[in-house]
């Protein structure tokens, strides 16, 4: 036999067996890869649940919304919580917030997750309480004193929450 | 060459960094922290020293050796990336933080020029177990290169050395006795050069010191 093609043949060979014994390593790294994977883009979820207990999707929006992590109960068809990457405009640029929502629309937590406000003022808004419980309900909603533009901007998250929560709880993620 | 000269020959004398300046691109690169140099040094120790094994015992056996002989250097490259490929799967799977942190230069390792250096150099001309003990001593020979390098980096340019994760030493403390900032010209890579350089210099200055003295002998006794 030709001893060019003898050749390619033993490197066809090397190179299934190589093939073969990747697929193998990655049959039991690839579960772990993508659990790890998950743990760093769900960090930020963590402060308000225990995501073991859920498995979560998620549902690009858009204008002043961003991911829409949508989580429901092991087992379960029903959403159990939803947390929404929103964004309004402060003094001197967006204000993003996540801002976790339960079904029975019981605000679970929010959290300043990025802004440009002025350190010292508008900054503050960051680990602040702003009072809110209820997504329907932000008349006890408690501004940060003497940013009004910065402390407008988070009410605003909350407002354009509440304006679809309902819609979306309904079934208005799957569309 | 006996089993022990074969083996500290890649630490000092052939050492594949500081005398033979081979992979110097990721290493300069990955040398900003002691715990990533200490990641690439595992990663380089499992891929030399498995493809060392591997390309030996193909080549060792007089049949298998004449069918490859003609494609020897794909066969090298399949071997040596589905070696990488596995450390990089492990590595993403098991210590995600290190994989983040070492980013493309796990995949680079491919084209590391000590590995496929070895592998024709050595591993293909000679025994699996003394090609092995050429793995080890190779790669405990840049381990300890980048390493030393890093050692430096670090301190130097963030007064901090990172042995494994939360696990740091800090040195901040010799810095503010001297009343002076860590210069972080040492973690970018100027800093880099900079150290490589001067540890190249340092090295062979005792080198060519042992020359002279050695020379100096032979002249007196002669």
């Amino acid at each position: 036999m030709n001893k060019g093609l003898v050749s390619g043949l033993v490197l066809l060979t090397i190179g299934l067996v190589c093939g073969i014994l990747l697929s193998v390593v990655n049959s039991f790294t690839a579960p772990r890869i993508k659990l790890e994977e998950d743990k760093i883009k769900y960090q930020a979820l963590e402060e308000f649940y225990t995501l073991a207990d859920y498995d979560i999707s998620e549902y690009e929006a858009n204008g002043a919304f961003a991911t829409i992590y949508i989580l429901k109960e092991k087992g379960q068809s029903d959403i159990s919580a939803l947390v929404y990457t929103v964004s309004a405009q402060g003094f001197a640029g967006p204000v993003q917030m996540l801002i976790a929502v339960n079904s029975d629309l019981s605000v679970e937590g929010y959290k300043v997750v990025s802004h440009t406000e002025t350190s010292g003022y508008g900054a503050d808004i960051v680990g602040n309480n702003f009072g809110v419980s209820e997504i329907d309900d932000l008349a006890g909603f408690d501004a940060v004193s003497g940013v009004t533009k910065t402390s407008n901007a988070i009410k605003e998250c909350f407002n354009l929450v509440a304006q679809r929560i309902n819609s979306d709880l309904g079934g208005g993620l799957s569309e | 060459m006996n089993k022990k000269d074969n083996l500290l020959k890649g630490i000092i004398k052939e050492n594949p960094l500081f005398v033979s300046l081979l992979g110097m691109c990721p290493s300069l690169a990955v040398t900003t922290s002691l715990e990533n140099a200490l990641g690439m040094f595992l990663g380089v120790f499992f891929v030399l020293v498995l493809s060392n094994l591997i390309i030996s015992l193909i080549m060792s056996n007089k049949k298998l050796s004449q069918l490859v002989k003609p494609v020897r250097i794909p066969v090298y490259i399949v071997v040596i990336a589905t070696l990488v490929t596995i450390v990089e799967m492990l590595m993403h799977a098991f210590l995600i933080d290190l994989y983040l942190s070492l980013g493309v230069f796990i995949p680079l390792i491919v084209v590391n020029c000590i590995i496929l250096g070895r592998a024709e150099a050595f591993a293909s001309e000679n025994k699996p177990v003394d090609s092995v003990i050429d793995g080890i001593g190779m790669a405990l020979g840049y381990g300890m290169a980048i390493m030393l390098i890093s050692i430096f980096r670090e301190f130097l340019g963030k007064g901090t050395i990172t042995i494994w994760g939360t696990l740091q030493l800090d040195l901040n403390v010799i810095f503010n006795f001297l009343k002076i900032e860590p210069i972080s010209m040492f973690v970018q890579p100027a800093g880099a050069f900079l150290t490589f350089g001067l540890i190249l210099a340092g090295i062979t200055a005792i080198a060519n010191n042992k020359k002279n003295k050695l020379a100096k002998e032979v002249t007196n006794n002669g």
